[in-house]
């Protein structure tokens, strides 16, 4: 039986690791981005990037261009194991 | 462990798919709308221009080489931005892969020195769709592989049957079916 995380599987979460897990290796998303495509809050996502984050599941880069400050969020290989095993998880509810 | 029950299970998988799906969009076609948009505007003014003025007038060509300068600037600030928004190796490798095809465009045409106007229009247009199918059928986007046929099919049909109104015909057909492709994806990709 696959391990069922209780971090991954609250919604919005589910939907972060998601999307950053279709990204592909070494693939970074912008919070904007991530924001427009999940359609939430900046305070929304903040609050379940740093649950993710305090798990080791995502990473987080602040960084400039030009003048601007932006955010960058991976998945952790970690982060990336915990979502596959959640996925599987969720599998085999289904039977 | 978990009271998760089986209905709750399908609609976390259905999200999962759902999201997985979005992402693949903006990273496959990210921008794709806005390149559709920029390249359709050039073939409509610019074949629309050849066809008014003329093949052999020298504005024309002033007007054609403007747009290309404004088109490649154009994708080049447009995958700019997109490269802010998602910083993936698929986004580095679509823009490298049509880097090389500019400069391979901008070869072959020095080169191969087609001998009328219909035929330069026929062998860039060509080759510009040849860039969307290939891109598309390397970068998984089954959408730029069907544009990429479709306006194909009406360049040979106007090369061949219609050749009088080519120019016209490519800023109608060729030009029109890249915004509207553009148009669709705005709409339906949201």
């Amino acid at each position: 039986m696959s391990d069922f995380d209780t971090i991954i599987h609250q919604p919005t979460r589910l939907r972060i690791m998601a999307a950053l897990n279709a990204l592909g290796e070494e693939s970074q998303m912008e919070f904007g981005a991530l924001r427009d495509l999940l359609e939430v809050t900046d305070g929304n996502l903040a609050t379940h990037l740093r649950k993710l984050e305090d798990a080791g599941y995502v990473r987080i880069t602040k960084t400039f261009v030009g003048r601007r400050p932006r955010t960058y969020v991976a998945i952790t290989p970690t982060g990336r194991a915990a979502f596959a095993q959640h996925v599987q998880a969720l599998q085999e509810i289904l039977g | 462990m978990s009271t998760v029950t089986p209905e709750e299970a399908r609609e976390a998988l259905e999200a999962v798919r759902t999201t997985a799906r979005q992402v693949q969009r903006t990273l496959a076609n990210g921008g794709a709308a806005y390149y559709l948009f920029v390249w359709g505007t050039v073939w409509l003014l610019g074949f629309g221009s050849t066809y008014f003025l003329g093949a052999t007038s020298p504005l024309s060509g002033i007007i054609w080489l403007v747009l290309d300068v404004l088109g490649v600037a154009a994708s080049f600030l447009i995958g700019w931005r997109m490269s802010q928004r998602v910083r993936s190796r698929v986004g580095v490798r679509v823009g490298l892969f049509w880097l090389a095809w500019l400069v391979y465009a901008a070869l072959i045409v020095q080169f191969a020195q087609p001998t009328t106007g219909n035929q330069l229009s026929l062998l860039l247009s060509l080759f510009a769709m040849m860039g969307y199918v290939t891109s598309g059928l390397l970068f998984d986007s089954r959408f730029l592989v069907v544009v990429g046929l479709i306006v194909t099919v009406f360049i040979i049909a106007g090369y061949l049957f219609a050749p009088a109104i080519f120019n016209l015909w490519m800023a109608m057909l060729g030009g029109g079916s890249l915004l509207a492709a553009g148009a669709y994806i705005q709409r339906a990709w949201r």
